[in-house]
């Protein structure tokens, strides 16, 4: 072997053992959701089970109310991700391609409020939602959730969309094409990469959302979404350790397989925006 | 983050030329601009704008949350906050979780990344993917994995530390306000450190790869390509990842209610849970009433702060940049 072939078998090493370690907490959730109590207990450090106990899951499932809290994660991931997808690509495409009296100012705030710190402002937003009466549903989350999320979203549709050729949308028009029917089936069909970005960006936000749902849920245990049901239980039952392992596996799976499956998208939009 | 999204005039619709047909159809295309704006406007406006305005409001307020604020105070709750020694040591335990938690993972993220941008190097994506995960994970539900791990096994590290003689009794990890904050700086450290190692890995991409060739045309060692090619043309890059990480850094809560709510006795308080704790109470430590005008008070001075603090981060790092860039 070579000098240069040590030095590369040495780096795959270093990076497949640092890598795996990194990721030892996830492991030792994983493999303590199958583990029986006593096991639990006894075997400390070590992630592996000695035999598989899949009655965890059953249980968080059903008796520890994950699945409610799954059905809602679901139902507010979904509706964020669909509110945030309709709003910003209209917004984008209509900030990229017309120039309507006024458009500086919505540019101009739009800028301004991207640079703005949030969180801080959920008090009004909590009041705001009480007097519309939607404080004890999984609206006042969607729609919350979602109006985070529409500044990042219109900015990145609209950079998408001024880059693309202006020459389409005029030979779709001396077609005959209107407004609508350029954007639906000449800009919209051409936006797959940016409506997966986007889509993969607001759904990892939903689905992991801990302060939003926090506040709007404290006197609505039905309407928990998984990390706040994990985050009550560790309060209410703090003796079942297995089965809060396996509520950690239920809520971590489903968005680490959706990233690895579309984390094209997501590493692109994220080395996009800053190298713009 | 697209700071320079500039608006390109030529792509935008020219002014066609005037005739009665192309005003009207020229009209109803802004018709429908307003129409296909209007959702985000409202939500932008509603969730976003009108917040912060509001929460000015509820400044000079006593008041619990319910029903109308009533109870005038005038400037009252920002005279306690400013006297109140808790909100300045969870602004400082802040700043020392970003003073920790931003350099270290900078300078790791950049050593990454310069290991997995070797275009010679097999299945730098997958591990790309392994140390990426965290990012998408909650911090929430990392928080309860973490907080299992560290109070029911602190055990084997205690015996392990005991053992070597490095300590002389069983630490509370998380129970210790000596350690408390530390673990939850390592936590963050860990959490979203991928952030930092793809936007390191975008930047180094940008680097063309005719000046590395260059520098080894000139008989360049890697130390000297390093500090004379990588590190400055990473500079424009680094600024906004240094102010992404600031920024991400001063809003930390999740991680920090689930593990300690901020305790024990303030040890861990930061000042996002601190106006948590004003706003709906329910921290054991912290057992007052809900006063949503001290909250909101609260948070404008934090937000100014941040505010502030960003600009003049902005200004420094772009000038910095700049300078050394010429």
């Amino acid at each position: 072997m070579t000098r240069r072939r040590v030095v590369t078998v040495m780096t795959h090493m270093a990076l497949l053992v640092s890598g795996l370690a990194w990721l030892y907490p996830l492991f030792w959730a994983l493999g303590s959701s199958l583990k029986s109590d006593d096991d639990f207990f006894t075997d400390g450090l070590n992630p592996m089970p000695s035999h598989f106990l899949w009655a965890n899951y059953l249980n968080a499932w059903q008796e520890a109310s994950f699945g409610r809290y799954f059905m809602n994660t679901i139902l507010i991931t979904v509706g964020t991700v669909v509110i945030t997808l309709v709003v910003t690509s209209c917004a984008g495409y209509v900030l990229a391609r017309t120039r309507f009296p006024g458009r500086g100012f919505c540019l101009g705030l739009v800028s301004a409020t991207l640079f703005l710190p949030h969180g801080y402002t959920i008090i009004p937003v909590f009041d705001l939602m009480q007097r519309l009466h939607l404080l004890n549903s999984l609206w006042s989350v969607i729609i919350v959730q979602a109006s985070g999320g529409v500044v990042f979203g219109t900015f990145l549709f609209m950079g998408y969309f001024m880059a693309i050729d202006k020459e389409l949308e005029d030979a779709a028009q001396v077609d005959g094409a209107n407004f609508h029917q350029t954007f639906a089936r000449i800009m919209l069909p051409l936006s797959g990469p940016m409506l997966a970005t986007v889509g993969l960006f607001t759904a990892i936000s939903a689905w992991n959302s801990f302060f939003i749902p926090l506040v709007f849920t404290l006197g609505r245990p039905e309407l928990r979404t998984l990390a706040i049901g994990m985050y009550a239980f560790i309060g209410e039952n703090s003796t079942e350790w297995t089965l809060l392992c396996a509520g950690t596996v239920i809520t971590l799976a489903p968005i680490i397989l959706l990233f690895v499956l579309l984390q094209r998208f997501f590493v692109n939009g994220l080395a996009g925006a800053v190298k713009q | 983050m697209v700071m320079t999204t500039q608006v390109r005039e030529d792509v935008v619709t020219a002014e066609p030329p005037r005739s009665a047909g192309r005003r009207r159809s020229r009209r109803r295309t802004y018709l429908w601009s307003y129409v296909y704006l209007a959702p985000m406007m409202v939500l932008l406006l509603a969730f976003i704008v009108y917040p912060i305005v509001a929460s000015l409001g509820y400044t000079f307020y006593k008041w619990d949350g319910i029903g109308d604020p009533s109870e005038f105070v005038g400037l009252a709750n920002f005279r306690q906050i400013v006297h109140d020694s808790i909100f300045w040591r969870s602004l400082g335990h802040t700043f020392v979780y970003a003073a920790f938690v931003v350099p270290v993972q900078l300078v790791l993220a950049l050593a990454l990344a310069l290991v997995l941008n070797n275009k010679r190097l097999r299945f730098a994506s997958f591990y790309r993917t392994l140390f990426f995960l965290p990012v998408v994970t909650s911090a929430a539900v990392i928080g309860v994995v973490i907080q299992l791990l560290v109070s029911n096994f602190g055990d084997s590290i205690n015996t392990l530390l005991l053992n070597l003689h490095l300590v002389h009794q069983h630490i509370d990890w998380l129970g210790d306000p000596h350690f408390a904050l530390a673990i939850i700086i390592l936590v963050g450290i860990w959490h979203t450190f991928g952030y930092n190692l793809v936007y390191f890995l975008a930047g180094l991409q940008t680097i063309p790869d005719e000046l590395y060739e260059a520098a080894r045309l000139d008989g360049a060692g890697r130390f000297a390509t390093f500090w004379y090619i990588t590190i400055p043309m990473l500079r424009a890059v680094g600024v906004v990842i240094v102010i992404l990480a600031v920024i991400g850094t001063f809003q930390i809560f999740d991680l920090v209610q689930v593990l300690t709510s901020g305790g024990p006795y303030f040890a861990t308080e930061v000042v996002n849970t601190y106006i948590y704790h004003l706003a709906f109470g329910g921290s054991n430590a912290n057992a007052v009433q809900p006063d949503i005008g001290l909250a909101s008070a609260a948070s404008f001075i934090y937000g100014l702060l941040l505010i502030g603090f960003s600009v003049v981060q902005v200004i420094v790092l772009r000038s910095l940049a700049r300078r050394r860039g010429a």
